[in-house]
């Protein structure tokens, strides 16, 4: 007998950058077990992600954190459905052991594969959060690699509004964050120093704020920011730190609150979701929430676990795509430049 | 004992079938799709053309290193995957002593050399003593030159394999008089011999932990070296092993 969707049993894997996580699910919504094994702490001696350490540590880590999960969500393998897992964006030999790992699973079971695109199971990731939540709305994805405008007018069906020209929010912060000498990952120190600060004592650039205009681009904003670390250097001041990052990080918020609400108005849409690992900002989810409130607009955004990065939004994500027939054979191969495009 | 072999350690994608010391079916090519491609069509063929089922395998054999860090790791995340998913022994072969396994020759010096990139390769040397390899050289990183000079100073006929010997040197090098390379289709790895390898070993009961199984890198990452260097006190604190 078929199963009914919402008891299908997902299994899905992500590896993309340096967290190895396995995520059963059942049904679209339902989180069996969640299993995140991060690798922040072994990178942090470097300043920032070491791609060859990264697969090593996946590669290691895959069959106990899959293992794990499995035992958490109390399923034995061989009732898993479908297996979903990460094939891009991210790290070429990081995704590719998530890729192959998941293949042979599938195989092995014979149960079908789904290749998933990283950044819309961050956008689906808010579908966990938000039990109620369903296209249509408005996503602004906001991560270490990209930052975009996302019009999700259904489960399988999206609009890119803009994306970044050239960094991604989350690399400037990861850049200024190491000028100032503040260890990895740099994203929340600077957003906790900045609390500290004065968001107005430096006037850093906010780009291609004209209207209408829903592109991105935060590497004029990043060569400001270090300019004027240097100038201050060799004037012999001494950094006031806590200023540069309030600073910073309210050219970045005011920019993205500015296009997201332009956004969400040009499309007629009444919900907003912001999803990504910067979503973890305090900063940009405080400025998002108080507009959100003042224009009467929907504000949601996932808990801190389902922001970074983790298989059960892969899962979520996986299940959708699966439901429009979006299964991969198993000739998947890892993505690494994979982007956000219209569906 | 039904068992499939894996190895991805070079540009070579090799499976194998094997059943009770036979070779049942082998697919080895060396092609433009990559590893992550081709790997499980791969295994899929293999298993029909010797028209054994998934689930009739009792063993899994994974060339384990070293050689491409990438292309390893390709291999070994499906070799465990599948390990677990089937719940059958997975055992690590070494790559270079696969290599050696194609030519049963004795008394002569089998040089196994695999790409360690920038003019170097991972080197062991082997020879065959009453019908058992036998490791004459532990592996070691060496200038693929050093390992030819060395083996020019030796008193006996030597034969190189490995794909270092296709990329660097068969019809690019001078060799010595008492060094020669191995014939082109005995030069790179295949599976089978990961195959007839393997099967000894799950038979003498070697099986490998699917669970924390790694690559043999011998190599640490660059990022790691170039850290020690910056910060040799620390380094000298949590000294790893592994480096050679």
């Amino acid at each position: 007998m078929e199963k009914k969707n919402e008891e299908l049993l997902t299994l899905a894997i992500e590896s993309s950058c340096d967290e190895t996580s396995a995520a059963v699910l059942r049904g679209g919504r339902e989180i069996l077990a969640n299993i995140i094994s991060t690798q922040i702490p072994i990178h942090q001696k470097f300043g920032g992600v070491v791609p060859e350490i990264a697969s090593r540590k996946h590669i290691v880590n895959i069959m106990p954190v899959i293992d794990e999960c499995l035992r958490e969500a109390k399923v034995e393998l061989k009732d898993i459905d479908q297996v979903a897992v990460t094939y891009g964006p991210g790290l070429v030999g990081a995704l590719l052991v998530g890729v192959s790992a998941a293949k042979s699973l599938a195989f092995s079971l014979g149960k079908p594969l789904i290749g998933v695109n990283h950044l819309e199971g961050h956008i689906f990731a808010n579908f966990l959060a938000a039990p109620d939540l369903e296209p249509p709305f408005m996503a602004l994805v906001v991560s270490g690699g990209h930052t975009a405008l996302v019009d999700v007018q259904g489960y399988n069906r999206f609009r890119m509004m803009g994306q970044t020209r050239d960094d991604a929010a989350g690399e400037a912060f990861d850049k200024i964050a190491r000028v100032m000498g503040l260890p990895y990952p740099g994203g929340p120190r600077i957003d906790a120093l900045a609390k500290e600060g004065d968001p107005m004592a430096i006037d850093f650039p906010q780009a291609l704020t004209e209207k209408g205009n829903y592109e991105f681009s935060f590497s004029g904003l990043k060569s400001a920011v270090l300019n004027y670390i240097n100038s201050e250097k060799m004037k012999g001041h001494e950094l006031n730190k806590a200023d540069i990052a309030a600073s910073f990080q309210r050219s970045v918020i005011e920019v993205l609150v500015g296009k997201a609400f332009q956004a969400v108005k040009e499309a007629g849409r009444d919900t907003l979701v912001l999803a990504g690992g910067v979503a973890a900002n305090s900063g940009l989810e405080a400025r998002l929430r108080e507009e959100a409130e003042k224009r009467g607009v929907r504000f949601l955004y996932p808990s801190k676990i389902l922001c970074t990065d983790n298989a059960a939004m892969i899962g979520c994500r996986g299940y959708y795509q699966a439901l429009a027939g979006g299964y991969s054979d198993l000739y998947l191969n890892a993505v690494p430049g994979l982007s956000l495009t219209d569906k | 004992m039904s068992i499939l072999a894996i190895d991805t350690a070079t540009q070579v994608s090799s499976v194998a079938v094997a059943k009770e010391g036979r070779l049942l079916s082998e697919l080895t090519m060396q092609g433009k799709l990559t590893h992550s491609e081709t790997l499980l069509p791969h295994i899929e063929s293999v298993l029909k053309m010797a028209a054994t089922a998934k689930e009739d395998l009792e063993g899994i054999a994974i060339s384990i290193g070293p050689g491409s860090f990438t292309g390893l790791r390709i291999g070994l995340a499906a070799a465990k995957a599948m390990s677990y998913a089937l719940n059958i022994p997975l055992v690590g072969v070494s790559t270079l002593k696969a290599l050696a396994y194609q030519l049963p020759v004795p008394g002569v010096r089998l040089v196994c050399l695999l790409d360690a990139q920038k003019g170097n390769a991972y080197v062991e040397s082997y020879r065959w003593e009453n019908d058992e390899l036998k490791t004459v050289e532990a592996v070691k990183v060496a200038k693929i030159s050093d390992i030819i000079a060395d083996c020019g100073a030796l008193g006996e006929q030597v034969i190189l394999l490995g794909d270092a010997v296709q990329k660097k040197i068969a019809g690019k090098l001078e060799l010595p008089e008492n060094v020669c390379v191995a014939m082109p289709h005995l030069v790179m790895p295949r599976a089978a011999c990961v195959a007839m390898l393997g099967q000894a070993e799950l038979k003498a009961g070697h099986v490998d932990n699917v669970m924390d199984l790694e690559p043999v890198y011998i190599r640490r990452s660059e990022a790691e070296v170039l850290w020690e260097k910056r910060h040799p006190e620390e380094a000298q604190a949590t000294k790893p092993t592994e480096e050679m």
